[in-house]
């Protein structure tokens, strides 16, 4: 376990490093200069490059990256914010922790209802109640974020009023509401219609009869005996909806008003803030990374049958 | 019957004491007609691979039904803007910001004369839409009679009116006049019946088509985006899903065959790709690539038709392929290599590796043929995920460009005014919804047709 884990996390590093190198070269690759503006002379121009060093030649200027990020420094932001360094835009100025926020409520609201109404529908399998989620997961990865977003937005805060329209830097609780709803949906009608497979899979395997054969209770024998086992795919899955939940937020944040991070990424790749842009795509890479490290150390965790070190089909 | 068996048998039987016993006549051992065989065989009409699927698919209602919404989205969008007068591109004066089913006041005019039981009226491109018509020499088939005049100079966005009985029958409109409601001032035209040679004919029409979803505030038909958005939505996804298709199949069987240290690069290539956050790079991607692109396509358009086709498309939807290319194959190839590891194994594969066929003929004649099932699946299934992508791309702003549209800039464009007119996102965002869920419910359906094993 100890090998595996130390493993993974060199090369989650290793994956971390190259897409820095990625981003690199992507953002070199962008025709035209950051600071080219209708105004400025190529003499400014290429003082504001000297300046930020990007008049270099582009491996030292990523061998400079590399080395500043791994004493933790991460630059400073040469358009969106001028001077400021890009640790404080990212970290200090609540983007940050708002996004992270909007992710982990949208993520466990995904897995707190999927998990149980999967449960539900596989338990009366074929009842009115199973037709009825199964019609709503269906139409529910139907329905792309932006969508759900902007429906929401227009019912409930534009008819209805109940909640406000720009959720902002999300002060109160029902500025919350809308956007983790509809960040969260997608992913809670996909654990949903992944849990009813395995657990309908796991149900009619030869210990729950034995175990209802040998008197368990209903309820502890979905609880304990049928849910850990049907539990595997849906932790599996937990990794890409990280991914994805942060892929959502752009979206969500962008529709819902929210300075978050995901929104402020799409502003620094237009606007070519390359400090900004790598900081961004380091941190939300990592994140995602560390996402998977978690859900392929839990996944052990769950069943232990799985050998982790090994790797042959 | 002479008793030759008792000759050899040590016992003394006699047959024709057994087949009395046991009821067997001379005439059981006569050979049998072949009318005879015929009944006794009970022989199903061969069933192939494909015929097999259909009827099991056939059997699934949701899928078919799925598949028939499916269908109905195509014509929507393939065949409807033939349908309607409208394109997706044309800024229609004074039609902006209607409603659904709602008609500028020109149009309304229009319909009014056509209710007047003998008018019409015509224009000169497409019949419903109110255009300018240039200099020239006309002429208009009405009511059994040719009216044939000459523009002396060209009228801008103007409805010709007939009125049967009326002693000046031919009237020009113009839109601003019937918008003043002036448009009593007809400007009279000199009218004979003969046509002048090189005359054009007038389309002449008795309706205008409504604007079913409405209109955008350029006054864009959004019946006719929508169509053109689900077009184009359409074609991307079913171009990555072909890309990704072609790669991660040919990557996953080679990965499979060659095995050992070749697959092993190739899975641990895989498991990178799989765990890039690939949306941020597909962001960056389509930043970096839409100007080169753009470059490339003035450079080279002249040359071949394939970039031409390319930069009809235009950068964006150009870079959202590439982007597949680059980054969505991992699962088909994951999936491919899987099948592969286990055909290998199979006897046909060794006999042809006996034979001496190379490793490019093995995948192509023996294991992707054999993989079909999870290829179709797959691939059906990654044009919904593609048709996402796009949307979202172009919701961010990034993907198609206008006047182009797709779905998802569709939405994108409408969220700016969501709080006035809400049926602006409503209806392409139905549309969107209606093509991905009945394609991801084709997909299941397919899924349970060609992999009955897949099926729990």
């Amino acid at each position: 376990m100890g090998t595996y884990i130390l493993k993974r996390i060199v090369g989650s590093v290793l994956i971390l490093l190259l897409i820095m190198v990625v981003t690199f070269l992507l953002m070199n690759a962008i025709p035209g200069s950051p600071f080219l503006t209708e105004k400025s002379t190529p003499e400014q121009i290429a003082m504001a490059e000297a300046k930020y060093g990007l008049d270099k030649p582009l491996h030292i200027q990523l061998l400079n990256y590399i080395k500043n990020y791994l004493k933790g420094d991460l630059g400073t932001s040469l358009k969106m914010q001028e001077g400021t360094p890009v640790k404080n835009i990212i970290f200090h100025q609540g983007k940050f922790v708002l996004s992270i926020k909007l992710g982990l409520f949208a993520l466990l609201l995904a897995v707190c209802l999927g998990i149980p109404l999967g449960c539900l529908a596989a338990y009366y399998r074929g009842s009115w109640l199973d037709g009825v989620l199964r019609v709503v997961t269906t139409i529910g990865v139907a329905i792309p974020t932006f969508v759900l977003a902007a429906l929401l937005l227009v019912v409930f805060s534009v008819k209805l009023k109940w909640v406000p329209t720009l959720s902002g830097s999300l002060t109160d609780t029902k500025s919350y509401i809308l956007p983790v709803i509809s960040l969260s949906s997608y992913y809670t009608c996909y654990i949903a219609k992944l849990m009813r497979t395995s657990m309908l899979d796991a149900i009619n395997q030869d210990y729950i009869r034995t175990a209802r054969a040998k008197g368990v209770k209903t309820s502890g024998l979905i609880l304990k005996h049928a849910l850990r086992n049907s539990l595997i795919p849906v932790v599996t899955y937990l990794g890409p909806v990280t991914a994805g939940i942060i892929t959502g937020s752009f979206v969500v944040e962008s529709t819902f008003s929210v300075p978050g991070l995901g929104k402020y990424f799409v502003q620094c790749v237009m606007s070519r803030d390359y400090p900004v842009i790598m900081a961004t795509t380091v941190v939300l890479s990592a994140l995602v990374i560390f996402a998977m490290l978690v859900v392929d150390i839990a996944y052990k965790i769950v069943d232990p049958r799985i050998t982790l070190t090994t790797k042959e089909e | 019957m002479k008793n030759t068996f008792a000759k050899i048998s040590p016992f003394q039987v006699d047959p024709e004491k057994i087949m009395d016993t046991f009821g067997i006549r001379d005439d059981d051992f006569t050979a049998a007609s072949s009318q005879e065989k015929e009944s006794m065989v009970e022989m199903h009409k061969s069933i192939s691979f494909w015929q097999d699927a259909w009827r099991r698919f056939r059997a699934n209602t949701v899928s078919m039904v799925a598949l028939f919404v499916f269908l109905l989205c195509l014509v929507f969008a393939f065949i409807g803007p033939k349908l309607i007068p409208y394109t997706y591109a044309d800024q229609y004066r004074s039609a902006q910001k209607l409603g659904p089913f709602e008609y500028s006041k020109s149009e309304a005019l229009v319909r009014s004369v056509q209710k007047s039981a003998d008018g019409f009226y015509a224009t000169a491109l497409r019949p419903g839409s109110l255009t300018a018509i240039a200099k020239g020499d006309y002429f208009v088939r009405a009511g059994g009679q040719t009216y044939a005049f000459t523009m002396a100079k060209a009228a801008e966005k103007s409805v010709l009116l007939l009125k049967a009985g009326d002693p000046e029958p031919l009237r020009l409109v113009a839109e601003k006049d019937i918008e003043n409601g002036t448009y009593t001032k007809y400007t009279a035209m000199e009218v004979s019946d003969t046509p002048a040679q090189g005359a054009t004919e007038l389309k002449l029409t008795r309706r205008v088509f409504p604007h079913v979803f409405g209109t955008d505030s350029q006054g864009r038909d959004i019946m006719a985006r929508t169509m053109y958005g689900a077009r184009v939505s359409i074609i991307i996804g079913i171009m990555a899903a072909l890309i990704v298709l072609v790669i991660g199949s040919l990557y996953g069987a080679i990965s499979g065959l060659c095995g050992g240290v070749v697959d092993f690069i190739m899975m641990r290539i895989v498991e990178l790709i799989y765990s890039v956050p690939e949306v941020l790079i597909v962001l960056l991607l389509q930043v970096v690539l839409k100007d080169p692109l753009q470059m490339w396509f003035q450079n080279h358009s002249a040359t071949s038709a394939f970039v031409r086709a390319m930069s009809d498309l235009g950068a964006g939807i150009v870079s959202i392929f590439i982007t597949f290319a680059v980054l969505y194959w991992v699962t088909m190839a994951r999936i491919i290599r899987g099948q592969v590891l286990q055909l290998k194994k199979q006897e046909y594969v060794t006999a042809a590796t006996a034979l001496g066929a190379s490793n490019a003929r093995i995948i192509r004649k023996h294991l992707l043929p054999n993989c079909i099932g999870p290829l179709v699946i797959t691939t059906c299934l990654q044009i919904p995920s593609a048709i996402f992508l796009e949307s979202f791309l172009s919701f961010l702003g990034l993907g198609v460009s206008a006047p182009m549209a797709s779905l998802g800039s569709l939405c994108s464009d409408a969220l700016e005014t969501i709080s006035l007119y809400p049926y602006r996102l409503v209806f392409p965002a139905i549309v969107l919804t209606i093509i991905v869920l009945t394609l991801n419910l084709v997909g299941d359906g397919l899924r349970d047709a060609l992999d009955p094993r897949l099926k729990k």
